[in-house]
């Protein structure tokens, strides 16, 4: 498997330095590292409670309490399908399934080229459009097979080219 | 502020604003189930079982978390809440396993409590019990977080009392559970096996690993912990006379509130140790043979009289032990000084700081003893100089932690290692090794430049602050920086953060056990003096004792150079009033201390020794030069509860009992003196250690004795100032200060304090054969050199050997290896240790147990940071 990305230390002692002392900047210091990095890679848990006077196992607890942090690597993609009633009354569940089958990922999993995560969320909040799902931060709705694996192919082009 | 007045359930009651409805109902005698309350803890409303009703709104809430208002009129008991309490009990067990029948909690769960209360049997659900795996692989604590009901007590106590941080919750919903940092187990986490969460528990989630017995104890008492000198309250369950389990007290006020340490909690096991004496012995032909107590006690009392009517009294001496109790200690030098007319009486705490102890007492005047811990938390800046209370007196180290970390108090660290409270510390001074009186005079120098001087306290209560502005005026801070290794911007920031403060200062054996200790402590009254940093509930000097009565043996004088109550020996007044309690005439020649005691048996001039409580075979440096000095003695008599290094060279042993299996009295570090009853009974045909030193006198005196203990408590507390309190007021009390000075008087009037000369002292010539110092700590698990934690099947189960801690560059230059085994030597003497390599110690720094130093120094021992050569072997 490949491994994703060397994480640049200076960079990490860096970010975290920026809120040095301040007990209350967990919240956003985990975001910043989760937006830099693409996670919050397990070995920082030291050095950010160290930093902010917590104990490890408190940012530990923090970080796995929100969804929106990951202690795990994540794919350059990150695609997430909504499972709300908008989306499941139209059709939501076949388009999940051909996802999983274009990207051969199933619920929760990486691609070995760290290109591609899925998910699934509770709701996009964009049932006008359902069904949808979300690459990155760009909504896609009204979506149906043909179009899903259009999107999905648009962000497969750039595969093995870097940003 | 008003009082808020409202009824809880018809009843009218009125409280302070803030209270919450449950505390108002507690205390007033309304019981309502909780899971997840504790009075030590702050409220979470985590099991919602306190649900009360406000009948006027009809709002139900969380009794724990809600403040009482103005005219609420609450019902603890409407069918309603009884429903919804029903309901909530049986969602629990439906997520519950079925493992009762094995589960070691027992009759104790409060789980199955509350749900027998409320009647409720079967669930009528469909069982749902999350499993997890069992954890059993450390030999203290068993988790089965598959009983846990998420009351997170165990995190709270982890992290606002022990302040440790090992555990919290770790992910959500259904999935979470206390975990420690990426799951590990305890071991490989920064737990450190106090304890504490497991006698929070209220389920068996968390449990004590217990080999001899699984279930509730048939009975439980109070005692007091036998190790350190915090003196914890514990509660002890037993059964058939065997000791199975220990917890901390129940009781709200105590000085460890809810917490143990490792060795409280889970070393007591070495009570049941089979090396534990259980009948008295008489060396006959060569070997230790059984005996009675009559043909023991009549050999040693022949023996006393015999040789000190043939050498006279200087040739017999008695050493005891501050780990026994004060009766004991009483009992123990009164046979010496009037039965026997000696003042050769020691105890074995002379080697953990006496002379240091000794100056405090004399500068003081006896004074400033009383310092309860409590006053950490409220303290202006604290001062921890020497001392790594996480290691030796860990619930002092929670103590400081707590202030720190939750009541932001700044913490100042000084001492050459890392030690587990920098972390916690605002400041870190990494002083070298034996620098502590420059650094002090220093930063004293640094605070005079700023005015920081507490000048109405000086005039008040000093006298000779001039000379001593005068001499710290001409202090070079320069080379002072250079001695200590601490930079002129760090001394300037401590400085700074001690400006205009009152200072707690926390000394421990860095000082207390160091060859200049005697002059740092003296500059450290002085510092004290010119802050005003003395007289007071949250400031002044808290000097960590290693053992449970050191401060209580030093009180009952069972020392040579003081009288019971800290009085002076070379004092004619206070000789004359105990030579006339006791009808006697004291003889004035000064005793020998534990170091002179070996030194003249050495020499042949002390014939018969009688060593109660102490294995200085283990705890003393050079052990083949005790066991010679041992050996050449016409008569070694050796009271112990344990079979020792020390009671195999015996000519007679008695066989003494542990203090869970007597009645007794410990005073503690704080002054707080703390009686106890037996928990258990001695083993076979031991006895009480006070028993056998009445029965001896008598034997020796032909007088009547005590045959109680309360009457030695009466004696002690008629007798001596100091303990004018003592018993008066139930199990605990406090000693009373006496001190003749201004400021510990309650009137003001008596002497002033005098300010010391400002000393420095040179250390020696850096020795190129013995480049690395030496510096000795304890560890958490063991007390003093672990003559009994080391008996302890958990203990010893955890495989601590004592390795020797290098500084990993210098570790790479001597090309060693985690693990390599090495030969440390002084010019006294060597020892092997395997090697751990720190990268949080400063060069040329190790860190050692204890044995390297040389006995004869008398005044301090200076046992603390020697100077050694390393060699791999």
């Amino acid at each position: 498997m490949t491994q994703p990305k060397e994480i640049d230390w200076g960079l990490m002692e860096a970010t975290i330095n920026k809120h040095r002392g301040e007990t209350w900047a967990l919240i956003p210091l985990l975001q910043e590292i989760q937006a830099v990095f693409g996670y919050i890679p397990p070995d920082s848990i030291e050095p950010i409670s160290e930093a902010l006077h917590l104990f490890p196992s408190q940012v530990q607890g923090v970080v796995s309490f929100y969804a929106g942090l990951s202690l795990k690597p994540k794919g350059k993609y990150v695609v997430r399908v909504c499972r709300g009633t908008a989306c499941h009354v139209k059709g939501g569940q076949s388009i999940l399934r051909v996802i999983k089958k274009e990207l051969g990922l199933d619920e929760g999993e990486t691609s070995p080229d760290y290109q591609f995560t899925l998910e699934t969320v509770a709701c996009l909040g964009a049932c006008f459009l359902a069904p949808t799902m979300m690459v990155n931060s760009t909504y896609f709705g009204k979506l149906s097979p043909p179009k899903v694996t259009s999107v999905l192919n648009q962000y497969g082009k750039d595969k093995g080219e870097d940003e | 502020m008003k009082a808020i007045t409202l009824a809880i359930n018809g009843k009218n009651i009125s409280c302070p604003p803030g209270t919450s409805v449950l505390n108002a109902a507690l205390e007033n005698g309304i019981k309502v189930p909780t899971l997840c309350h504790h009075p030590h803890l702050e409220p979470v409303g985590a099991c919602r079982l306190c649900l009360v009703e406000d009948e006027k709104t009809g709002r139900i809430m969380a009794s724990c978390v809600t403040p009482v208002a103005h005219n609420m009129s609450i019902q603890t008991d409407s069918p309603v809440i009884k429903t919804h309490r029903a309901n909530i009990i049986r969602l629990i067990m439906a997520n519950h396993p079925e493992s009762c029948i094995v589960c070691s909690q027992g009759n104790r769960c409060e789980l199955r409590q509350i749900a027998a209360e409320l009647g409720v049997g079967q669930t009528d659900l469909y069982p749902m019990p999350h499993y997890t795996g069992l954890e059993e692989a450390n030999p203290f604590i068993i988790r089965d977080l598959s009983k846990c009901i998420l009351c997170s007590k165990c995190i709270r106590a982890d992290h606002e009392l022990v302040v440790v941080g090992a555990i919290d919750y770790n992910l959500r919903g259904f999935k979470s559970r206390p975990a420690t940092v990426h799951e590990m187990p305890l071991e490989k986490s920064s737990c450190t096996f106090c304890g504490t969460c497991v006698s929070m528990c209220p389920t068996g989630a968390l449990s004590i690993e217990n080999t001899r017995y699984v279930g509730s104890p048939q009975k439980e008492s109070s005692t007091i912990c036998g190790f350190c000198g915090v003196g914890c309250s514990l509660v002890m369950g037993s059964v058939d006379g065997q000791i199975v389990d220990v917890n901390p007290s129940h009781r709200e006020k105590t000085v460890n509130l809810s917490t143990l340490c490792v060795r409280g909690h889970f070393a007591h096991d070495y009570l049941n140790a089979s090396k534990r004496l259980s009948e008295p012995l008489i060396r006959k032909d060569g070997e230790l043979s059984s005996a009675t107590w009559d043909e023991a006690l009549e050999v040693v009392a022949q023996g006393l009289i015999s040789i000190k009517e043939k050498y006279g009294p200087q040739s017999v001496a008695f050493l005891g032990s501050s780990k026994c109790t004060i009766e004991e200690n009483y009992l123990f030098q009164k046979i010496a000084r009037v039965i026997l007319g000696t003042n050769n009486v020691d105890n074995g705490s002379y080697g953990s700081g006496r002379a240091v102890i000794n100056l405090i007492s004399e500068r003081l005047d006896g004074g400033g003893r009383i310092t309860p811990l409590a006053g950490l938390e409220e303290a202006e800046v604290i001062f921890v100089i020497g001392a790594d209370p996480t290691e030796t007196a860990p619930v002092v180290g929670y103590y400081l932690k707590r202030a720190s970390r939750i009541k932001k108090v700044p913490l100042i660290v000084a001492d050459p290692r890392k030690t587990g409270l920098v972390p916690f510390s605002s400041l870190w001074l990494a002083l070298s090794p034996n620098s502590d009186v420059e650094l002090i005079n220093g930063l004293a120098a640094l605070l005079l430049k700023e005015k920081a001087d507490d000048s109405s306290f000086i005039d008040r209560f000093t006298q000779g602050f001039d000379p001593y502005c005068d001499s710290l005026s001409g202090l070079d801070l320069e080379k002072v920086c250079r001695v200590t290794g601490v930079e002129m911007a760090v001394m300037e920031e401590t400085a700074d953060l001690l400006k205009g403060k009152k200072i707690a200062f926390v000394i421990g054996h860095g000082i207390l056990q160091q060859k200049h200790g005697t002059s740092a402590m003296d500059a450290l009254v002085n510092l004290a003096l010119m802050t005003g940093s003395l007289g007071g509930d949250n400031k002044g000097f808290y000097l960590i004792a290693r053992e449970n009565n050191e401060a209580g043996a030093l009180d009952m004088g069972a020392v040579p150079d003081f009288l019971p109550g800290r009085r002076p020996f070379y004092n004619n007044k206070d000789r004359k009033y105990w030579e006339k309690l006791w009808d006697v005439k004291l003889s004035p020649d000064p005793g020998l201390n534990l170091i002179r005691m070996i030194e003249e048996a050495e020499k042949g001039n002390l014939k018969a020794l009688y060593i109660m409580g102490e294995n200085p075979l283990l705890s003393l440096p050079q052990p083949e030069r005790i066991r010679n000095a041992l050996n050449d003695l016409e008569l070694l008599v050796v009271q112990d509860i344990l079979t020792t290094e020390t009671t195999h060279t015996a000519h007679v042993v008695l066989a003494g009992a542990a203090f869970s299996e007597k009645a007794g009295t410990f005073t503690n570090m704080e002054g707080r003196i703390q009686s106890f009853e037996p928990v258990v009974s001695p083993p076979g045909d031991a006895r009480p250690d006070w028993e056998i030193l009445d029965l001896l006198s008598r034997r020796m005196s032909h007088a009547d004795g005590y045959a109680s203990i309360q009457k030695i408590r009466a004696e002690i507390s008629r007798r001596i100032p100091m303990y004018s309190e003592f018993g008066k007021l139930g199990d605990e009390s406090w000693i009373r200060e006496t001190s003749n000075l201004r400021l510990f008087h309650p009137y003001e009037e008596g002497e002033s304090i005098s300010f010391s000369p400002v000393i420095s002292v040179d250390n020696e010539a850096f020795d190129k054969a013995y480049p690395f110092t030496a510096i000795l700590g304890s560890l958490r698990c063991h007390l003093g050199s672990g003559t009994r934690t080391s008996l302890s099947d958990r203990i010893k189960d955890f495989g601590l050997k004592g390795e020797v801690e290098i500084f990993s560059e210098d570790g790479t230059r001597l090309s060693l290896k985690v693990g390599d085994k090495v030969r440390i030597s002084s010019p006294n003497g060597s020892i092997e240790r395997e090697v751990t390599l720190k990268k949080d110690l400063r060069s040329d720094d190790a860190r050692q147990l204890m044995g390297l130093t040389q006995l004869g120094e008398t005044d301090s021992p200076g046992w603390n940071g020697c100077h050694v050569k390393i060699q791999k072997i």
